[in-house]
């Protein structure tokens, strides 16, 4: 040991004092490092390696131009380094070093500058290796050099979670990668270093997955550690592993897409049930050796599979996805992707749940029998898309016209369970609707009490409904009170009420109370209603009840005011023996049992409810809603009997409760009761009952609110009242009935929803007013023409391609056609119809009636045919006995030729077809519609408004008038024939209105529908023209005839290349045409437009047309032509 | 010698011998009796098993007994004899129903020919209610016969025979028709119809239809309005894609086999859900509506 000399370079003084002198060409840095790793060192080494060391120093430096700048920090590092590694190591390291700065200096720089760190963490003998996976990496580019240098770098950081093995077989997957791309290569080097910490044991296999994949695919590595830095990280260990030995697997048979593969399975496997996990990742193995693409399908779709089996069910699906696979291995993909009609069936047998979709027609049937209304089912989550005040998906509930139903049922093991429980919650729903719960008058006497109503008084706001009210109240004026004059600036008549039901709860201080109130009584009323009417459906009803009355929150913990209204509700929900409330209200308790008992009479009515509620009210609105000690809640014995109604009942007290506090109202609701008792200070806030799920929601106000719309323009006397967005502004601030959702913070976001739901209600309504129902199922939404394809997303849309003569080429699903049943008119035009050319009619029944009995019946009495007529050869031989003149028409033959016609009516309600047809009436604004659709419908509804006080035909009336002398006569023919009207804005909007289907038999609504025929907008006939076609061609008929009754030519926005070449809407007619006729249907064209000779021999071509050249012939005509067409 | 099992009439000398069941909808009874006193020809129109046959032998009956109230509790057997009964003569209309049919035709016999009345005339002969039933089924043709006997005339031209009946004093000419099948050629011409007082029928409403089913399959209330209320409900669904509701008499037959013993649904389901309609579809709802009223 030489190191405790006291001249510490001992002999080799001069040496060392000359790589001083050298270091001296260098940048002063190198030597001031010198220096200070000098005196560090001197006592550390011995002198040979301290020289050695040195020697290495001044190589370094003078390797390259650059290369100082790593003997700067290999001097810097060498203190550090020299501390953890032995002598003779050490020198090693500086000799690396020394090697790596021949081969590129920046290099040897990043080497060195990482040693320190990265030598904590790595055995001495693995420098050499350490250094060498670095220098791999470099090819002597730039980029090369640099990923080198990065990987040095980051080396510390790395080898502080690998193994050196690891890191070893890490840097090799580097390699690998960075032949390929060094930026891909860098940017995998910087995210394995965040990713490895957080990978736990599972490094190791991940290192190996991703080498492989470097080598079977390299793209796909950097999304692999993309998505393991989101995905795997996020799974548990146990099921990391398994993964990973699923993703190597996966590699080896080429499929590569690794990093959607972690992606899509670690978010499947977290969304499973955990104790299903580890079994989902057994059962993906087993497809791996037959078709390897459908493991990932197969953990992906199982959280969606899950929802609607259990975890043995799912097995079973696999083992039936396995088969099929055993059967055809391509096959696979399809199954788990749930394309494939077994894996659909598979999924459907095992699944106990029963979806809507499946029982949806089977529901509107069965309801539409049991209210005797024309009802509709639906999904919920449609109402709760609309935003109108409905929110929840999971609850039934009904506006009076659809019920809308949960989309799934799985509640139960068994699917008719299941199937039973919808049937619960649809009859309560549409018991709604048949008991009358939306009919609610306030006006009508109810039948089992003294009417309260009629005297009551409003609550908060009084409503002026004109003077009669105002009078009313300032009579009654309880003194103190005066009508309050602020009404008066509202404006009185605004306020006046949209529905009864409104004007109903806005007698309760507390709105929210008494809609509480009613509702549970009301549902009351209704399931025992149900339960008398329909005893089949009984038993399930019982249990359903018996379920929910489980599932109600417990009564002692509840406010006393809450805990009261939970009494009623689990009164509703017949719950026997007893029940606790707060003992100082058992009274009461007994008295609403006797209110809630009486509604069991099955003549009682909603205005019984409503009778019922006000009475329930006054009694329990007092009720502090203070949280009380368990003891305090006595039992309400059930089994007792009720108690009689001893005494007259009160009237007035009760009336007390409504405008008598008058007085303190005007503010919001509950706070009135705050300022007369000091003792109700701290009173708990009060929350609604929870919903008894079977009964879903009920919303009778905005239920009346809807349905009127419907039913005030439905009577046809006199413009209903329009309803003002000031009024319904009003009825949404003062319903209770409409959560928003989460409410929004804030003044502002609350105003902003109320905007919002403002706006979808207006929307709502005006597609309810039959008026408006050409309008389509929303707003019109511009597509621009030069868009791409469109999808038919809604029911009773179809696309259909359109032809670009141009480009001699279809445009793929250009068109939507949006199909709509006609709304019903009057049947008078009708009726005036047939009677205005009664002669007509006439005259067409004969024509007819020669023509067609014969073709389709046996002929009888014919001097020749296939056999004897045995009653005409008897006829003959008794005639000749008894002396008159024998006939010798004594055979019959069947008509071979079968009459078996289809035809379908295609009629133009384009704008331009409300024409006058006298030329000198003609209405001064011809075609020109502004291109903007909410000009447009300023401009239609004008159109309309006018058509409304018209004294002249239109070519459209001409129109309906042939169709329906034509109709009265095709009855007789037995021909099955389909009327339809189309018009339509824009390519996305093609409108097809069904006058009458195909197979539909007349009925007195054909009539009301062809009223209803009118001029609306735009002519875009090929798509309507292929609609008819799809209809024609479903029907089974050997003559199919598509008979197109038009004005004009084809044109509608954007039905035209730059709006000019009238050529393209032609061209496409054309070629719909063409498609029908290949399809095997005869198409024919009549049109009344004098100027039509030009286009339509274009349009046409050899098909047959006509030209009428008088329009008033259209209806004698039209028979005509469809005898010739038919006759063939 | 043998005690034959079946009764035999010649078809003018069929009479309604007990009272059948009949539960009035509104005050038909007194139309019909009214018209049948001046002689006036009615029209019976209506869906298919509302009760229009039972209605017409219920007033054959009542019409055959004495106006007098029986006084002292016996039956006075003589307003059964045939005397002051009227005979009831119903033919079901048919589309090959020719002339002949209702008036007579000649038959061949071994040396000649005879003539053998049609039931229309034996009934204008005997003076008896003659029922044409379903009239719209029987071509255009074969109806206008009846022309000449349903205005002041009361005559029927035999052309045949080169005669005319004039008809007995108690003949009446009753028809009917369903108006379901609402299709310009299952219509009545004009010229017939406007010679008819018409009597219109509709399902009883469920308070009746339940004493009807009551009565006509003897069960109990609790059945009988079930089944009342099953045939409303189904009602309802003629708009639906139900070509008929369900008649009254298919729920009186459901009835019969609950009587019987077979289960409620299942007797609903085999007399009412699969005679109304053959789509799976409106099957499966009606029997959900079934399952939904009986137990």
């Amino acid at each position: 040991m030489t190191t405790n000399d006291s001249s510490p370079a001992g002999d080799l003084g001069p040496e060392m004092a000359t790589i001083e002198k050298e270091l001296e060409r260098f940048p002063s840095a190198v030597l001031e490092k010198y220096t200070a790793a000098y005196s560090e060192l001197e006592n550390r080494l011995r002198p040979q390696d301290l020289l050695d060391w040195a020697n290495h120093a001044l190589a370094i430096a003078g390797k390259a131009v650059r290369s100082w700048e790593a003997a700067a920090e290999y001097l810097e590092a060498s203190p550090a380094v020299q501390r953890q590694l032995p002598s003779g190591q050490f020198i090693r390291w500086a000799a690396i070093g020394g090697r790596l700065c021949e081969d590129s200096p920046s290099l040897a720089v990043s080497f060195f500058k990482a040693s320190p760190d990265a030598l904590t963490r790595l055995r001495p003998r693995y420098v050499d290796d350490w250094a060498n996976l670095g220098r791999a990496l470099y090819r002597g580019t730039w980029k090369s050099s640099n990923l080198a240098c990065h990987f040095y770098e980051i080396s510390p950081q790395l080898l502080e979670s690998l193994t050196f093995a690891e890191f070893t077989r890490f840097g090799e997957s580097l390699q690998v990668l960075s032949r390929r791309s060094y930026d891909l290569a860098d940017e995998c080097l910087v995210k394995a270093a965040r990713l490895f910490p957080r990978l736990g044991e599972d490094r190791d296999a991940f290192i190996t997955v991703s080498h492989d994949l470097a080598e079977h695919s390299w793209r796909e590595v950097k999304s692999l550690y993309d998505s393991a830095s989101t995905s795997l990280t996020a799974l548990e260990p146990a099921y990391r592993a398994r993964l990973l030995m699923i993703a190597r697997r996966l590699i080896a048979v080429e499929q590569t897409a690794i990093g959607e593969f972690f992606a899509g399975a670690s978010n499947a496997v977290n969304h499973v049930p955990t104790e299903f996990r580890q079994r989902l990742l057994e059962l993906a193995e087993e497809p791996l050796a037959s078709s390897p693409s459908s493991v990932n399908l197969l953990i992906t779709q199982a959280p969606n599979i899950l929802d609607r089996l259990s975890p043995s069910q799912f097995e079973e699906w696999h083992r039936e996805g396995m088969r099929a696979i055993a059967e055809s291995p391509e096959s696979g993909p399809a199954f788990y992707r749930l394309e494939s009609a077994r894996s659909r069936e598979s999924l459907d047998q095992l699944s106990s749940g029963v979806e809507l979709n499946r029982v949806k027609d089977l529901l509107r049937t069965y309801c539409s029998a049991l209210s005797a209304r024309d009802i509709e089912v639906n999904a919920t989550s449609t109402i709760v898309d609309k935003k109108i005040g409905w929110v929840d998906e999971q609850s039934a509930t009904t506006e009076g016209t659809t019920i809308y139903l949960p989309p799934v049922a799985d509640r139960f093991p068994q699917k008719d369970e299941n199937f039973g429980w919808y049937k619960v919650i649809a009859t309560h729903q549409s018991c709604h609707i048949e008991f009358g719960s939306f009919e609610f008058d306030f006006d009508t006497p109810s039948t089992l009490f003294e009417d309260l109503r009629p005297q009551m008084k409003p609550a908060a706001k009084v409503a002026t409904d004109v003077s009669a009210v105002v009078a009313e109240l300032a009579e009654a004026a309880i003194p103190g009170i005066s009508v309050p004059e602020a009404q008066e600036e509202e404006g009185g008549i605004e306020t006046a009420y949209l529905t009864d039901m409104g004007r109903f709860f806005d007698m309760f201080t507390d709105r929210t109370l008494g809609l509480d109130i009613f509702t549970v009584v009301e549902d009351t009323r209704l399931d025992s209603r149900i339960l008398h009417e329909y005893r089949g459906l009984a038993a399930s009803y019982l249990q359903t009840q018996e379920f929910s009355l489980r599932e109600r929150p417990r009564i002692e913990g509840l406010p006393m005011r809450e805990a009261m209204i939970e009494f009623i509700v689990r009164l509703s929900l017949r719950q026997t023996g007893s029940i606790k409330v707060p003992k100082d209200f058992t009274d009461i308790a007994q008295q609403i049992r006797r209110l809630v008992n009486m509604l069991s009479e099955i003549g009682a009515t909603v205005e019984d409810s409503a009778e019922v509620a006000t009475r329930i009210y006054a009694m329990i609105a007092d009720v502090p809603n203070n949280t009380i000690p368990e003891e305090e809640f006595e039992d309400v014995d059930l089994d007792d009997d009720i108690p009689d109604e001893d005494e007259e009942e009160n009237t007035d007290e009760i009336l007390q409760m409504f405008g008598g506090e008058g007085e303190s109202a005007g503010e919001e609701t509950g706070e009135a009761a705050e300022t007369d008792e000091q003792e109700q200070i701290d009173e708990e806030s009060y929350d609604s009952p929870e919903d008894v799920d079977y009964r879903g929601e009920f919303k009778p106000e905005m239920a009346q609110l809807l349905s009127q719309i419907s039913m005030d323009s439905a009577d046809f006397d006199g413009e209903p009242e329009p309803i003002t967005q000031e009024q319904l502004e009003e009825l949404l601030k003062n319903s209770t009935e409409l959560e928003q959702g989460e409410m929004e913070e804030g003044e502002e976001g609350q105003q902003q929803q109320m905007d919002e739901m403002l706006e979808n209600l207006m929307k709502e309504m005006q597609q309810r007013d039959p008026d408006n129902q050409q309008f389509g199922d929303g707003p019109l939404v511009h597509v621009p023409e030069e868009g791409g394809p469109l999808e038919a997303t809604e029911p009773k849309t179809f696309v259909y391609p359109e032809w670009d003569f141009r480009a001699n080429d279809y445009k793929p699903k250009w068109c939507v056609v949006h199909e709509k049943e006609m709304a019903e008119g009057e049947p008078q035009f009708y009726q005036d119809t047939l009677n205005e050319h009664s002669a007509l009619v006439r005259e067409i029944h004969r024509q007819f009636e020669l023509v067609m009995p014969e073709m389709f019946r046996k002929v009888k009495r014919l001097e020749d045919g296939e056999e004897f007529d045995l009653d005409a050869v008897i006829e003959s031989v008794i005639d000749r006995r008894t002396g008159t003149t024998p006939s010798d028409k004594v055979f019959w033959r069947r008509n071979k030729v079968e009459r078996d016609v289809a035809v379908a009516f295609l009629l133009d309600m384009s704008a331009s077809t409300a024409e006058a047809i006298d030329e000198n009436k003609r209405p001064t604004d011809d075609w020109g519609a502004p291109d903007d659709p909410v000009e447009y419908m300023v401009w239609l509804r004008s159109r309309r408004a006018e058509g409304l006080r018209r004294s002249y035909k239109r070519i459209v009336d001409i129109e309906k008038e042939g169709i329906i002398l034509l109709t009265s006569a095709l009855e007789q023919t037995g021909d099955m024939y389909g009327i339809y009207g189309f018009s339509g804005y824009g390519r996305e909007n093609v409108e097809f209105y069904v006058i009458k289907e195909m197979e539909e038999r007349w009925s007195p609504s054909i009539p009301k529908r062809v009223d209803r025929i009118a001029p609306l907008h735009a002519t875009r006939m090929g798509p309507a023209i292929r609609h008819a076609t799809s209809k024609l061609t479903q029907v089974d008929a050997k003559s199919r005839i598509l008979f197109m009754i038009s004005d004009g030519r084809p044109q509608d926005r954007g039905y035209s290349r730059e709006g000019v070449e009238k050529e393209y809407a032609v061209h496409d007619t054309r070629v719909a045409f063409d498609e029908a006729r290949k399809e095997g249907v005869t198409p024919f064209c009549l049109t009344v437009d004098k100027n039509g000779h030009d286009y339509l021999k274009t349009m046409m071509q050899d098909m047959s047309y006509e030209v009428l050249s008088d329009i008033t012939m259209l209806p004698t005509r039209l028979p005509q032509l469809y005898r010739e067409l038919t006759q063939a | 010698m043998t005690t034959t099992e079946y009764r035999e009439y010649r078809v003018e000398e069929y009479t309604v011998a007990e009272e059948p069941f009949y539960a009035p909808l509104s005050d038909e009874i007194d139309i019909f009796t009214a018209a049948y006193q001046q002689r006036l020809p009615i029209l019976l129109k209506g869906p298919t098993g509302v009760g229009k046959t039972r209605f017409v032998e219920y007033m054959a009956w009542k019409l055959s007994q004495p106006l007098s109230v029986v006084q002292d509790g016996t039956k006075a057997p003589a307003s059964n004899n045939g005397e002051s009964a009227i005979p009831l003569v119903t033919v079901a209309c048919h589309e090959d129903m020719t002339a002949s049919d209702l008036i007579g035709r000649y038959l061949l016999d071994a040396d000649g020919t005879r003539w053998v009345d049609g039931p229309l005339t034996r009934a204008v002969k005997v003076g008896g209610i003659c029922y044409l039933d379903e009239i719209v089924e029987a071509r255009k043709d074969t109806t206008v016969i009846i022309h000449p006997l349903t205005d002041h005339r009361r005559m029927l031209t035999i052309d045949k025979l080169g005669q005319v009946v004039e008809a007995a004093d108690g003949f009446l000419m009753v028809v009917s028709y369903n108006p379901g099948y609402q299709n310009a050629l299952k219509d009545l011409k004009h010229s017939t119809r406007q010679r008819f007082v018409a009597l219109e029928f509709d399902f009883p409403p469920p308070e009746v239809e339940m004493e009807i089913i009551k009565h006509e399959a003897d069960v109990d209330s609790e059945i009988a309005e079930q089944l009342a209320k099953l045939g409303d409900k189904i009602r309802n669904l003629r708009d639906h894609g139900l070509a008929e509701g369900s008649s009254t008499r298919v729920l009186i037959y459901a009835a019969r086999l609950i009587k019987q013993g077979v289960a409620p649904r299942r007797a609903c389901q085999v007399a009412v859900t699969w005679g109304i309609t053959d789509d799976e579809q409106m099957q499966r709802s009606v029997d959900e509506v079934v399952t939904t009223i009986f137990a």
